[in-house]
Order: C-alpha cells, then sequence, then structure tokens
C-alpha cells in the first residue's frame, strides 16, 4: 500500500513514558493523544524538559511508551520488537536533528549515499548528487563534516533525510545549533524540499517563529499535551 | 536490502574506515600476530622439508645397521640373496694434521656404492658452489668439509695425515648423506676410502669405530629382512631406520616448532590485547553509526551483515600482510642459524601461510568479535538521546572468547590438552601476581611527598591517573625486556663466567685411543716436554643390559625420564677400572674397596644409579664385545664433573675387564704457545684422537649465540606486540588527552609544557617497565646460574641501568611520536569538536 494513500501517518493512543530515577519514577509523557494526516505538517512545541524529543521518539518508534499504542505509516509498532519498528521504519522515515549526525568518517556524498544504499538503490551516487545539488553543496561533495559550517552540515543531513523519499520526516530542533540567519535559511530549505516530496513532518522546536509555519501546532507542558492551532 | 548489496555497503564502509585511519590499530596487531605465527611456522616447515621428509636422503639408506665390530658375513650375504641393496663404511673421529696444525674430524671411510640414498656434492676449490658428483674418493685420496681446510689453512690439493697414512684433500666435501640424527658431532666430515684404512693405523683394538652397514629396496624385503636379522643383533648392535630417525627428526623439530610457537604466541596475547582495546573504541566510534542506521531502518541482523563482513576481509588482509612478514623474518632467522644444519634446508611451502591466516581470524575472532556484537545493540533512541549505550559486554563473554582464541592456538602448539591448559591457567595466574605487583609499585609512590618541578613525580602522576593501563603496559614491556637481557646475559655473560672460574691450569684437551703399547711412550712424552697431565685410565666400552637379572630396558620404562635413561641404556658407556678413588669423587653411598678387593665390584655414579635405580648390593650384568660380565654394585659416587679430569659412570675393581679390549684416555693441560706439539703426539701415536676443549668451547659458543639470536628475532614480534599494546591506549585516551591538553593551553600552558608532560609519563613507564625486567633478570640468571649450571652467580649491575635505560628510551620516544597531535590541533577546534 502507498504511504500516501494512508490517510493517518501517525496515530498515537493513550502514550505515557515513565522512567525510574534515584530519586523514584518520572512521568516524562501521561496520556498523550495525537492523530496526524498525511502530508501535514506538525510542530511540537514545550520548554526543555517537557518531554518533546521523547515523544517524537516514540511516534518515530525509536522508543517504546510504557504504555499507550503507536501507529506509523498505518501500522501499529509498540508490540513489535526493535527490528520490527527498523523495518517499519525502512524506506519511510527520515530524520533530521539538532547535532545533525552526519558519520565523520564520511564525505558529504557518502553520507547521502547511505540510506540509498542501505534501502538496494541502485544508483545511490547519482541520486545523492541531485540531493546535494539540490540543497546547494555541488561544490562540496568530497568534502568531510569537519570542512563543514553548521549550517552546511545541516544542509547534507537535510539531503541524506530526503534520499529515501520518506513518507514522513522527523526533525529535531533542527536549527538549534546554528545561528538565527544560517537557522532561518535551513527551514526554508527544509520547508520547501518538504512541500515538493509531499510528506508528513514532525517537527520539534522551541521556537515560536518556526512552529508558526507549520499547518498545526501542539505544546507539551510537563509531559501532557496542550493544543493550540 | 540484498546480500550482495549489503557485502558492496560493508566494504565500502571498510574503505572508508580505512581512509580516517580508524583501522591501522587493528592492521598493525594482526600483522604483528601473523608474522610471528608464520615466522615460526615457515621456519618449522623448512626444517620439515630439509630433515623430517629427507631422511632416507639424510641417513643415505632406508636403514643403517652399526655395530662396534664387524658382523657376520652371512647377514650381507643374506641381505643381498633378498634383493636388497648394501654398502659398508667405517666411522671414527681421528685428528687431521698438516704441518702443525691438527683439526678433529669424524672420518668416514666408504666404497664405491656409498651412498644408497642421497647424494654427494662436492667443490673443487674452497667457497665454490658444490656440484652433483657420482665419483668417490679414491685410495689415497681425502674430501674434507671446508671447516677442515679453514682449521689447517689449506686449499684443495695439498696434503694431510690422518693416522700413519698421507692423504691429498683433492675435493671439499659440500653436501652428504649420513648425518641424520649427528647434527652437532664436533668434528667436521673427512671421507676417504676404504681401501686405505688399514695404513691409517687408526683401526686397533679396542679402538672407538663404528661399522656401518646401510640397506635399501623396496619395503617388503626390507621388512622381510629386518625380520631375519633382528634375532640375530647384538645389544651393541644399532639399528637407524629412515623412519625411526624421521620420528627423531620429527620429535625434535616439533619440539622446535613447540618452544618457537610459545613464544611468538606472546606476541599473539599482546596484539590479542591491542585488538580488544582497539575493538572496544572502534565500537564506541560507532554506536552513532549504528544508532543512526538503525533509525534508518537497519534491523540488528543488518548491522551485523555490515561490520562481520568488515571484520572478516579486514583479518584477511591484514593476515595475508604478517604472512608476509613473517615470510621475511623466516629468512632472517634462517640466516643466522643454518650453520648448525647439516644440509641446506629447502624453501618452505605454504602451508604456514593457511595457518597464519587462520591464527590471524581466530585471534581476531577471539579478542574483537564480542565488542563489535554489541554494535547490533545500541538504541536507535541514541539518535536523540546520546547519553544511551548498549549494555556492557558480561565480563565472562569477552574473556570466555579470548580464552578460546588463545586455547586453540595454545593446543596447535602443544598437541596436549592437559598442558595447553596448564600454560593458560599459570600464565594468567603469574601475569595476576606480576600485575598486582606492578599496581602496587605504582600506588606506593602516592605516599611519596609530591613537588612541583618533579619530573619522575609528574610521571608517575600522570600514570596514576591510568594506572590499570599503565600497569598493564609496564608488564608487557617489562616481561619483553627481561627476555631479552636474559638471553644477552645467557648469550655473553654465562660462558664467560663459566670460564673464569675454570682454573688457568685445568686440562684443557682430552685424548682417547691411546694403545696399551703405547702408554708409556704417551707418559714420556708429556713429561719430556712438561706437560701437565691426569693419569692415563684404562677404558673399556660395554653396554649395560640387566640390573638385577631384570632387563634394563623393563626395569627403567616405568620409571618417569624414561627418555632420558634411554641415552644410557642404548649406548656404550665409558668403563675403566681403578685401585683408589680418582681425585674430584667422593662416595655417597656403599663403600670403595680396599687394598686387594675382588673382581666384580663395581662404584656407579650417582645421578645415573637414581636414573636406572641402583643401590649398593645390586648386581648389573654388562655386554663388552661378545663377552658378558657381572658385577656387584659396592658404592655410588658424586663426581665433579666439571673439573675436567677423567670421570667415569661406571669403575670396576682391579682385574674386573682383563682380557678385554682396552685403550687408554687421559686430559692434560697444554699453552697455547706450545699446541704445535700435539701434532707430534699425533704422528709419533696414530691411533690417538685429541679433543680440544677450545674449540668445543668455541663451537658451543657458536651455538649458544645462533640459537638465542634466532630467538630474539622471534622476540622482536613480542616487543611490536607491546608496542601495538601502547598505540592501542593511547588511542584510548586520546579524547581525553586532547581534551586536556586544549584546556591547559587555554589557560597558557604552552606546548612544550604538555609534550614535557607526555615525555614525562613515557619515559618512566619505560623506566618501570625496565626496573621490572631487571628484578627478573636477576631471578632468572641466579636460577641458571646458581641451580642449572651450578656456577657461583654475581649479580648483573649493568642490567639495572641497561633495562630501565633501553625501556625509557624506547617507550618514551614511542610516547612521544603518538602523543604529538596532541598539541597539533589548536585548541579552539577540540573544544568546539565536544
Amino acid at each position: 500500500m502507498n504511504d500516501r494513500s494512508i490517510t493517518t501517518a501517525i496515530s498515537a493512543v493513550n502514550l505515557s513514558k515513565r522512567v525510574v530515577t534515584a530519586e523514584g519514577p518520572l512521568d516524562i509523557l501521561s496520556s498523550i493523544n495525537l492523530d496526524i494526516k498525511q502530508g501535514e505538517s506538525i510542530a511540537i512545541i514545550g520548554v526543555s524538559g517537557s518531554g518533546k524529543s521523547t515523544l517524537l521518539g516514540l511516534l518515530a518508534g525509536l522508543d517504546v511508551p510504557s504504555s499507550g499504542e503507536v501507529a506509523l505509516a498505518g501500522q501499529a509498532i509498540t508490540t513489535l520488537d526493535e527490528d520490527g519498528r527498523a523495518r517499519v521504519r525502512a524506506g519511510r522515515v527520515g530524520f533530521v536533528f539538532q547535532s545533525f549526525h552526519l558519520l565523520p568518517g564520511l564525505t558529504a556524498l557518502e553520507n547521502v549515499m547511505l540510506p540509498l544504499e542501505l534501502a538496494g538503490n541502485k544508483a545511490p551516487e547519482q541520486q545523492a548528487r541531485a540531493l546535494l545539488d539540490r540543497v546547494g553543496l555541488r561544490e562540496r561533495l568530497t568534502h568531510y563534516p569537519r570542512q563543514l559550517s553548521g549550517g552546511e552540515q545541516q544542509r547534507v543531513a537535510i539531503a541524506r533525510a530526503f534520499a529515501v523519499a520518506p513518507s514522513i520526516l522527523f526533525a529535531d530542533e533542527p536549527t538549534g545549533n546554528l545561528d538565527a540567519a544560517t537557522g532561518a535559511r535551513i527551514i526554508a530549505l527544509l520547508f520547501e524540499l518538504n512541500r515538493e516530496h509531499g510528506a508528513t513532518l514532525v517537527l520539534v522546536t522551541h521556537d515560536e517563529s518556526i512552529a508558526q509555519r507549520c499547518s498545526r501546532r501542539i505544546y507539551l507542558d510537563a509531559g501532557r499535551l496542550v493544543e493550540r492551532n | 536490502m540484498r546480500v550482495l548489496g549489503k557485502l558492496r555497503l560493508a566494504l565500502r564502509l571498510l574503505a572508508r574506515d580505512w581512509r580516517a585511519g580508524e583501522l591501522r590499530l587493528f592492521v598493525t596487531a594482526i600483522v604483528v600476530a601473523v608474522g610471528a605465527v608464520t615466522a615460526v611456522g615457515f621456519f618449522n616447515d623448512r626444517l620439515d622439508r630439509g630433515l623430517t621428509q629427507r631422511s632416507a636422503d639424510l641417513l643415505g639408506a632406508d636403514f643403517v645397521l652399526s655395530s662396534p665390530a664387524p658382523v657376520a658375513g652371512e647377514w650381507i650375504d643374506t641381505a643381498v640373496s633378498m634383493g636388497l641393496r648394501t654398502t659398508g663404511s667405517l666411522d671414527f673421529a681421528s685428528v687431521v694434521v698438516r704441518g702443525d696444525r691438527l683439526q678433529l674430524a669424524s672420518v668416514r671411510a666408504v666404497n664405491d656404492d656409498y651412498p644408497l640414498r642421497g647424494v654427494l656434492r662436492t667443490a673443487l676449490a674452497l667457497y665454490q658452489p658444490g656440484a652433483l658428483t657420482t665419483q668417490r674418493p679414491k685410495p689415497g685420496e681425502a674430501w674434507a668439509e671446508a671447516r677442515v681446510l679453514q682449521a689447517l689453512a689449506i686449499e684443495s690439493g695439498r696434503t694431510v695425515e690422518i693416522g700413519s697414512a698421507s692423504f691429498t684433500v683433492t675435493r671439499v666435501l659440500t653436501d652428504e648423506p649420513g648425518r641424520l640424527g649427528n647434527f652437532f658431532t664436533l668434528g667436521p666430515r673427512v671421507l676417504i676410502n676404504l681401501a686405505d684404512v688399514p695404513a691409517t693405523r687408526v683401526v686397533q683394538p679396542g679402538s672407538r669405530v663404528t661399522y656401518s652397514y646401510a640397506f635399501a629396496g623396496i619395503d617388503t624385503r626390507l621388512r622381510a629382512y629386518r625380520e631375519w636379522l633382528q634375532p640375530r643383533l647384538g645389544p651393541s648392535d644399532q639399528i637407524t631406520d629412515a623412519r625411526q630417525g624421521n620420528t627423531t627428526t620429527a620429535r625434535t623439530v616439533e619440539r622446535i616448532n613447540s618452544y618457537f610457537g610459545l613464544t611468538s604466541l606472546l606476541a599473539v596475547v599482546l596484539a590479542g590485547v591491542a585488538i580488544a582495546m582497539g575493538a572496544r573504541r572502534y565500537s564506541l566510534r560507532h554506536y552513532d553509526t549504528s544508532a543512526m542506521l538503525r533509525s534508518m531502518g537497519a534491523t540488528q541482523r543488518d548491522i551485523l551483515a555490515l561490520y562481520l563482513p568488515q571484520l572478516f576481509v579486514l583479518g584477511l588482509i591484514a593476515s595475508a600482510a604478517g604472512c608476509g612478514v613473517g615470510w621475511i623474518a623466516q629468512v632472517a632467522i634462517y640466516f643466522v642459524i643454518k650453520d648448525l644444519f647439516p644440509l641446506p634446508l629447502p624453501a618452505p611451502g605454504m602451508g604456514p601461510a593457511l595457518l597464519g591466516l587462520a591464527a590471524g581470524l581466530v585471534t581476531l575472532a577471539g579478542f574483537a568479535l564480542v565488542p563489535i556484537l554489541r554494535l547490533r545493540s545500541v538504541p536507535p533512541l541514541r539518535v536523540l538521546r546520546r547519553d544511551l549505550a548498549p549494555l556492557p559486554a558480561a565480563a565472562w563473554a569477552v574473556i570466555a572468547a579470548a580464552a578460546a582464541a588463545l586455547i586453540v592456538l595454545l593446543w596447535y602448539y602443544t598437541k596436549n590438552l592437559t598442558l595447553t591448559f596448564a600454560v593458560l591457567i599459570g600464565t594468567a595466574a603469574g601475569a595476576a601476581a606480576l600485575l598486582a605487583l606492578v599496581l602496587g609499585l605504582l600506588r606506593l609512590e602516592r605516599k611519596f611527598k609530591s613537588g612541583a618541578g618533579s619530573r619522575w613525580r609528574q610521571g608517575f602522576a600522570r600514570l596514576q591517573r591510568r594506572v590499570h593501563a599503565a600497569a598493564g603496559q609496564i608488564l608487557a614491556f617489562g616481561l619483553t625486556i627481561m627476555a631479552m637481557t636474559v638471553i644477552a646475559v645467557t648469550r655473553t655473560d654465562l660462558l664467560a663466567t663459566w670460564q673464569a672460574q675454570v682454573p688457568a691450569d685445568a686440562p684443557n684437551h682430552f685424548i682417547f685411543n691411546v694403545q696399551p703399547d703405547d702408554v708409556l711412550g704417551v707418559q714420556r712424552f708429556f713429561k719430556d716436554n712438561g706437560i701437565a697431565s691426569q693419569a692415563l685410565y684404562p677404558l673399556v666400552r660395554g653396554r649395560l643390559v640387566e640390573i638385577n637379572g631384570v632387563a634394563v630396558r623393563e626395569a627403567v620404562t616405568k620409571e618417569e625420564g624414561a627418555e632420558a635413561n634411554n641415552a644410557a641404556m642404548q649406548r656404550d658407556l665409558n668403563l675403566t677400572w681403578a685401585g683408589e678413588l680418582p681425585p674430584d669423587n667422593t662416595i655417597s653411598a656403599g663403600t670403595w674397596w680396599n687394598a686387594s678387593p675382588p673382581a666384580g665390584e663395581v662404584s656407579v655414579e650417582e645421578k645415573l644409579a637414581r636414573r636406572l635405580n641402583i643401590a649398593p648390593g645390586d648386581r648389573l650384568t654388562l655386554t663388552i664385545a661378545t663377552e658378558t660380565l657381572h658385577a656387584r654394585v659396592a658404592s655410588l659416587r658424586r663426581v665433579q664433573w666439571e673439573s675436567f679430569h677423567p670421570n667415569f659412570f661406571m669403575i670396576f675393581s682391579p682385574n674386573s675387564l682383563n682380557d678385554l679390549p682396552t685403550t687408554y684416555m687421559t686430559s692434560f693441560h697444554i699453552p697455547l704457545a706450545q699446541k704445535s706439539l700435539l701434532a707430534d703426539l699425533v704422528r709419533k701415536y696414530p691411533s690417538v684422537t685429541v679433543l680440544e676443549l677450545d674449540q668445543v668451547l668455541s663451537q658451543i659458543r657458536a651455538v649458544v649465540q645462533q640459537a638465542s639470536t634466532a630467538v630474539e628475532l622471534v622476540l622482536l614480534f613480542v616487543f611490536a606486540g607491546g608496542f601495538t599494546v601502547l598505540f592501542a591506549a593511547l588511542s584510548a585516551s586520546m579524547d581525553e588527552r586532547f581534551f586536556e591538553g586544549a584546556l591547559l593551553r587555554t589557560f597558557g600552558a604552552s606546548r612544550w609544557q604538555l609534550r614535557r608532560g607526555h615525555i614525562a609519563e613515557f619515559v618512566t613507564l619505560g623506566a618501570v617497565a625496565g626496573l621490572l625486567a631487571a628484578i627478573g633478570t636477576e631471578a632468572v640468571a641466579y636460577v641458571l646460574y646458581a641451580r642449572v649450571f651450578e656456577i657461583a652467580y654475581t649479580p648483573k649491575w649493568w642490567v639495572w641501568i641497561a633495562a630501565p635505560a633501553v625501556g625509557a628510551l624506547l617507550i618514551g620516544l614511542a610516547g612521544f611520536i603518538g602523543t604529538r597531535r596532541v598539541v597539533a590541533r589548536s585548541p579552539l577546534s577540540v573544544l568546539r569538536d565536544i
């Protein structure tokens, strides 16, 4: 089934996450209910420690909730093991991170090729070149991350995220490590590419101005969802 | 993702990691481990091909019958009638004389049929390559090994004397069979024609000669003849079979393989530790990669499919490189000790290369697999939370994998599971004890008051911050330096110390085969020329066959050390008689006989008695030529063998050995200036054999030098293994060093101040390792000198200076080079990366 024909890209039902600390159990998330439609762009906003990244991790299948259920691309993932969740993500999900998470030993081109090679793509280099050209890094294909500025590294990361044409894109504070001007350009590029690919965008941010660019905004406060539009 | 696709991606990731310099330590460690294993493997393969597999060529026949007397003609006629080829030769030790120079040689008198197997190669002059020859020495000719010509300072074509006869040395003997089991004879070979033996007058009644009868043919006929011959053999007759000689040689080769192999395993262990440290770091540095791949949809199996092939391919390539290094090393080892072998050894085959590949992969699997497997357990959530990491591998799993790899390799060399575990457990226990000692030393220093500006304090402080890694490195280097200094002490000091303790006027020559009619003449010769000599002792060759009526073989094989006792049982002993107890002998059990003792009493040397379980009162049966002799053990003696006086395992009471073939022997001291008298002595009494102890010592010294150099070459791999551990520890601590260096420079420290700190750390590490080596060397040397060789021991002060100095220099330099990157990067770039 084509993911884009599914109307609900992600759904969360009564999602909670509790961890045990030295001081006792801590509820990071409580009773989150959420439906995200295919093609929607949604911002998850909250102060530091509100549980934004934890929610993103649960929605992407990177972690398992303490209770509740998550469905990703029409498939229930809560009961799947780690490999099962990985298989759901394969070819469907892209990520952009605050710290870029480029592999330091790979060039810009090789970093973008990686998800294509993992997916068994027959012409990973060609597609990677095209993507890097699209994000304006034609001249930096053979450069290593340490040779790129923060903005350039994030552009590589964005190219990598879109390499497999994901139906869902998760972005965790994508401008958190960038200055305001660079961050604005990155966000513009991100939304541009997302529009071109028609992916569902789940964006974690504490920046209200970025959140306003999304079609929907939800707020987390001490692990609870407060939705304002 | 398809299998082929995964493999391609795995190889690309491998290539990328190699470009990033992530894998150099792995490769180096595997090259060291495989190099050590294959150096030993290739060398032993050469030994096997050159000696074991060519035993018939080395023996010169399919089997050889040796006897102290000519055998019955019927034995030869029957062999011929059974379709076997046969030839006879005569072996004896004799002195070859030219002017006033002489050289003890192993003379073999042969006829035109010699050898039945193998080939003779000769050269027409010294230093020319040998060529195959189908000719044999004609009457009046002698073919001699190069050493004879060099000792006599002659060229081919010159005349020499053997006994009473003169020979023209017409060829230089370069390759000759018949050396199987006789690798370390004292005398180089001289071939003469069998027809010339009577003219030499060397062979007299009682002379030590060996009549050798060589046989060759097809297996069935050989077996049939052996069956016919066996019941006819006397106790002094000995059969050397190519297969039996093969077994002996194979056992020797296997023993060499074990000794060298176990040494090379030290290098494997150290390389394995470096691999384990490198694998742990590699795994840590790939957590983010693994998490990223998992977030992209890779399963745990995909992760393994990406990393395990990388490990395998890396192991294969590095092992292949290690085989190349091992090949070069075995060339060097052979070059050093080639003179010890009776014939040139062929090049090795490729078999050891397969072993090397297997060893490389086994080592990699044992030490790297567990950390690498952790990559599949990296939680994908790590992309959002970098503090997440897989659970540490269970310590038992890590140790079990490494132990399994070592057991496999140890078992290969020991071929004995019990010994394997004994070595493993013993080594682990010893290492743990030494590690505790080193940790204690390092922690003890903390009690000293620290003073600013003290480089040693600074060095110790830095070591104590990483005390366990430092202790491991001190142990590894300390043991390696200790092994090398023990070898240096043995090679240079042991023989010299022993020699220095021998009195200046101690006998330095032995003389054998003095005929009874020549005894007075020889004594007069010594007296007339002012040569100090011991008494001339009669000597009869006999063999012990029964103890208290029980065959010796049966009596002693039940005891431990049967193999050592076999030497006493299988060869003739030198028997003598004496009325008085010789000097250097003391009675330890029983009593020496009185002035008129009965015949048939014997006094036995106490160590031989202990090995053969002989006590006073026991009855011994010996065969001497065709006679049988019975004797009662009257006493046991303690003998000072190192006095160089004639000493004997068995001394009989007077009149016990009457009418038996007897020669005489003694030892004497002759100063260097009078050595030319020896040529006169030999000319006057052509049957005598003179043994020059200084030549013997030179040969022993040469053997010790060569063998110890060969061992040191293998130890170089151990040293290299130690350095890989050092660099692995450096890599593991590099992030911390970068951070520390960046911070200190931010606070105003100069680059040189940082470098000084690094130098202090590694020089201290090397010096402490050297100190440990010095302690160990003194302990081992004491045991060798005082307990094994029983010579007076004096501390080797130079070791206490040399070992710490060498350690400080080498390890200090390595550390200095390894930490130069710490100050190469700008502090800002380091702090930004954190």
